[in-house]
């Protein structure tokens, strides 16, 4: 049997368990089944604010995490070339990844509203992401490489092509790969506390407070689906620019 | 130029590694420093090269030098080669100077002419050897100093890499290191 069919099996087979168990429980409130919910689903694609709430959410997510990641991905450089700027930003970084992202949601809410509150959420959670895993990327760099580097004064371009980018890029991958999947995350459920009008949050809002798991299971099945193609296109880029010769 | 190195000393917790060296480097001249290991011959270099500092004792850049560090090509102990790199990015990535076609050139002098634009990590030892030398002598310094490069090179690919940093040296001082002096009859022996 080859991955792909082995996969299609083990989904047929959780599906037809969630079905069986919707059948015995025989609720629609409780536990909609994947039929009910597919059903929902293709209900609430026929509705133009179904694609407004999905288009508003994603640009606003995927404008915080480009932000964050962006942001990371400048200070992590900054703070490795000087060290008074990594001495200050270091406990920002991990207040930051220690306090609950719904403390944050509220603190937002408060400070600056419901409008964006998306965009700053996925910022704020994709940033530390990107700043840790690129700072570990570049003190992963090689050393003996790096007195190479400084011996024969090799131009600061090309130790950054030769000597980190190569010991940065695997940790930038998973660094941007992580930081987009927890960015929908939690840019979706700041949604669900902020209720921004038209957005995937707010529509899950709505189906929490009419008891209708059938539309819950379908915005957390677009929820995962757009979070899922936006990483997948992201590391076709991203190998795109490995294979292109940019980096080995 | 000339450097002077002056009762240079250095220990490592209890370990006395150089006791009040002395050398004077001078152009037109060539230097292998002999001794077995752990007598302190990379650390001479790492001296010589600001990477460390004695703990006693003076290092002279002498004559009218125009930079405060020592602009030397090296070839290190381990190859410090980018191994994903080929052999001719790792020459011109060095210098901004160094160009493609003059690595080229230079690295066939050394090595098979199919092995030059391979990542460095297929290639075997010896070769990676072999891309140290021409890198170190690719860029314009006023000396060059080598740690045992000829490590994993056979008689006749010893001798040709000889003859190759002979002729790059020009009037600079050359400064290598080795188990014994064995070959090196055109050097001004130093034991440590």
């Amino acid at each position: 049997m080859t991955k792909f069919i082995k996969n299609v099996v083990a989904a047929v087979f959780w599906l037809l368990v969630w079905q069986i168990i919707a059948l015995i429980v025989h609720n629609k409130v409780l536990l909609a089944g994947p039929i009910t919910s597919f059903n929902a689903l293709i209900r609430m694609s026929g509705e133009p604010e179904f694609w407004q709430s999905v288009s508003a959410s994603y640009l606003h997510i995927i404008a915080g995490i480009f932000i964050g990641i962006l942001l990371g991905a400048i200070l992590s450089v900054v703070s490795y070339k000087y060290e008074l700027v990594d001495m200050f930003l270091s406990p920002l970084v991990l207040a930051l990844k220690s306090i609950p992202v719904a403390s944050i949601i509220i603190l937002i809410l408060i400070w600056v509203g419901s409008d964006f509150i998306s965009t700053f959420i996925s910022a704020l959670v994709a940033f530390p992401i990107m700043y840790v895993g690129m700072k570990n990327g570049f003190t992963s760099a090689d050393k003996k490489l790096l007195e190479m580097a400084h011996v024969y004064r090799m131009p600061p371009l090309n130790q950054f092509r030769f000597i980190y980018m190569p010991a940065v890029f695997p940790s930038l991958v998973s660094a941007v790969s992580l930081a987009i999947g927890m960015g929908f995350k939690s840019g979706i459920a700041a949604e669900v506390i902020g209720q921004p009008l038209l957005s995937m949050g707010n529509g899950l809002y709505r189906a929490k407070i009419y008891l209708d798991t059938g539309d819950v299971f379908a915005w957390t099945f677009v929820i995962i689906l757009v979070s899922w193609i936006t990483e997948k296109i992201v590391m076709l880029l991203l190998s795109l620019v490995k294979r292109g010769g940019m980096v080995k | 130029m000339t450097i002077d190195l002056e009762n240079i000393c250095k220990s490592y917790g209890d370990l006395k590694v150089l006791d009040n060296f002395n050398l004077e480097i001078e152009n037109d001249h060539s230097y292998v420093i002999t001794g077995e290991s752990g007598k302190g011959k990379t650390t001479l270099i790492r001296i010589l090269l600001g990477l460390e500092q004695p703990d006693s004792g003076k290092v002279h850049l002498m004559g009218d030098y125009k930079y405060a560090y020592l602009n030397a090509g090296v070839v290190f102990q381990e190859d410090r080669l980018c191994e994903n790199f080929s052999a001719v990015q790792n020459v011109v990535m060095v210098n901004k100077n160094n160009s493609v076609k003059v690595a080229e050139e230079e690295l066939k002098k050394l090595l098979p002419e199919d092995s030059i634009y391979k990542p460095v990590r297929e290639l075997s030892g010896g070769m990676k050897r072999r891309v140290a030398i021409v890198r170190a002598c690719s860029i314009p310094s006023d000396m060059l100093i080598m740690d045992e490069p000829f490590t994993g090179l056979d008689a006749a690919t010893r001798q040709k890499a000889i003859d190759y940093i002979r002729e790059k040296q020009g009037r600079n001082p050359l400064f290598i290191t080795a188990h014994d002096a064995e070959g090196f009859d055109f050097c001004r022996e130093v034991k440590l």
